[in-house]
């Protein structure tokens, strides 16, 4: 469910909005390890990270997060790890995330309006959120996608329902391989 | 647009005007503190500022316990480190800082370390690691451009390794700035003129960014009218102290809009063409801003266009409708910089800088992309958009 106006998050419960952002986190980490294997975008932007690289969400104070190393060459999910990542990206409330993961308030927005703390490598943090709004403008819809990313890109419509579908499929795949 | 949402914090306090350096010695003693030491450089020992401030505080019976004066012109941890040894072996009680951004960072290092406790400077590395209150601080900068008295942050090479450490809190900021005139009447014009383009740039990229708020705004455009109009007349006439004045006042004015509101485009740009071709940050800023501007016109017209009233005036801004005030607040910036090319040779491009070659161009774009300032730009560039950007300012 996504709300349609801003500030209608005000109205929904913290606890489903925790519930959301968690499920969202999850979602999120399978398919940016499906757009690191398949999308070029992403699979560029991972290149130029260092191997072993860690960067990490999370909702402050903590119980929310989801991390991603690279290895070799792509990125995977990380669970339990328990040292300082390279990055960190903080929402200070849940209610910020749940901004940022229903679409209405864009990442960089999200920092513009001080709702996040970036901790760590500054230049792999513009890695991450290219990746991050690669990522959303190829498995969201256009109407979405376009509030969800500062700058939406010159993407055909050909061109993004191959991405769409690759990324897709290759989520689906993941999952089944994991199981 | 109204904001969403937004902050605004500045707790420093501005000690500014003529006969700035005579309120030191009662801001030093109403902090409690009786031996600083005072951290510089060469260059500015060398021309004699540091000697004005010891006789201001000499006369109030008062005295520097030491000076170091070999902070280099990159800020790094082994400096922090002996000056903190300095502080610590001395007896100091606090710091005065009399000199650009090197210097300032450098002392916001040391008093992390003199204030925390241990050697080791990244202990305190990252965001929001130093969470309360350090030794009296105060700035006395001697240059008016980089306004790194306003920020909270101050980045330090890791000898070790190379790398460009950065430290954020707001408990980095000093406790005052103080702005003299005498302190910047000896910068020579071009240093004048580029200082005073990368304050402009910080006050129109504030203005300008996804963060921009209204009492940031407050601060950048004033900067902006007081930039725009003394810096050709300081060109003209360097020994004019009011002139400095304004010029120093601005700079510190545009640095607490920027470090409210941050900074864009120009600065992912320069501070890529400053690492690979050694460029003044000044001087990058000043080529870069109009290009860049113009990169962000489709979504930022609005804002570029109230730029007017400010760089050019009440008369120029009614006189030009609504429409053309975009174009003409660019064309603006461009005379401003013909006029200090005519006043004092500042380049107006990268090729007459004689440090950027064309082939350097690819490697400058792709390295901007990575530059945190590019979060706020008003839009995300692609590698081909920033490269053209720097096509058209070479
Ligand atoms: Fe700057």
């Amino acid at each position: 469910m996504i709300p349609i106006k801003k500030g209608f998050e005000a109205d929904i419960d913290y606890n489903y909005q925790r519930m959301y952002v968690s499920g969202m986190m999850q979602l999120i980490s399978h398919m940016l390890k499906a757009g690191s294997q398949v999308d070029d975008v992403i699979k560029t932007e991972v290149a130029d990270m260092p191997e072993g690289f860690v960067f990490r969400m999370c909702v402050m104070p903590g119980e929310l997060s989801l991390t991603m190393q690279k290895q070799d060459g792509a990125l995977i999910n990380l669970t339990n790890y328990t040292d300082k990542p390279d990055l960190t990206m903080s929402f200070k409330h849940v209610t910020f995330a749940f901004l940022v993961f229903s679409f209405q308030e864009h990442t960089a927005q999200a920092y513009a309006n001080e709702r996040l703390v970036i901790d760590g490598d500054l230049p792999m943090s513009m890695k991450v959120v290219r990746c991050l709004n690669r990522l959303q403008t190829v498995i969201l819809p256009k109407v979405v996608a376009k509030k969800a990313v500062k700058t939406y890109p010159d993407l055909e419509f050909i061109q993004k329902i191959q991405m769409t579908t690759k990324t897709y499929s290759q989520f689906l795949l993941n999952l089944v391989k994991e199981r | 647009m109204a904001n969403e949402y937004y902050e605004f914090f500045c707790p420093v306090k501005m000690v500014a005007g003529f006969k700035a350096l005579e309120h030191i010695p009662f801001e030093l003693s109403s902090h409690d503190a009786s031996r600083p030491l005072i951290i510089t450089d060469r260059g500015v020992r060398g021309v004699g500022l540091v000697d004005i401030v010891i006789k201001a505080l000499e006369a109030a019976d008062m005295q520097a316990t030491d000076i170091f004066d070999d902070v280099p012109p990159d800020s790094s941890m082994i400096t922090v480190a002996a000056i903190a040894a300095l502080y610590r072996e001395k007896e100091c009680d606090s710091i005065l800082a009399i000199g650009g951004g090197s210097v300032i960072d450098t002392a916001k290092g040391v008093n992390i370390l003199v204030s925390e406790g241990g050697d080791d400077l990244r202990a305190y590395s990252g965001t929001g690691v130093v969470k309360r209150p350090l030794n009296p601080f105060f700035v006395i900068p001697t240059t008016a451009g980089t306004g790194s008295e306003t920020t909270n942050v101050s980045v330090i090479k890791d000898d070790k390794t190379g790398a460009k450490v950065p430290f954020v809190s707001p408990f980095l900021l000093p406790d005052a700035a103080i702005l003299d005139p005498r302190m910047t009447l000896s910068l020579p014009p071009k240093i004048t003129a580029a200082t005073g383009m990368d304050a402009l740039t910080h006050a129109v990229e504030s203005f300008t960014g996804l963060a921009k708020n209204p009492i940031s705004d407050a601060y950048a455009t004033a900067a902006m009218k007081k930039i725009t109009t003394h810096l050709p007349e300081v060109l003209k006439n360097p020994s004019d102290a009011a002139g400095r004045l304004q010029l120093a006042e601005a700079s510190t004015m545009a640095g607490i809009a920027f470090s409210n509101s941050m900074v864009g485009m120009v600065h992912s740009l320069g501070h890529s063409v400053g690492a690979k071709c050694h460029v003044p940050h000044g001087l990058c800023m000043s080529i870069l801003m109009p290009h860049v501007l113009e990169f962000n016109l489709p979504v930022s017209s609005e804002n570029i266009g109230e730029l007017l009233l400010h760089i050019a005036g009440s008369d120029v801004y009614a006189s030009t409708p609504v429409a053309e005030r975009p174009a003409k607040a660019i064309a603006t910036i461009i005379a401003l910089k013909e006029e200090m090319y005519a006043l004092c040779e500042l380049p107006r491009k990268l090729s007459e800088t004689g440090s950027v070659k064309e082939s350097d161009l690819e490697g400058i774009a792709r390295m901007a992309l990575d530059d945190g300032s590019m979060l706020l730009n008003p839009i995300d560039a692609t590698f081909e958009q920033a490269l053209a950007v720097l096509k058209k300012a070479f």
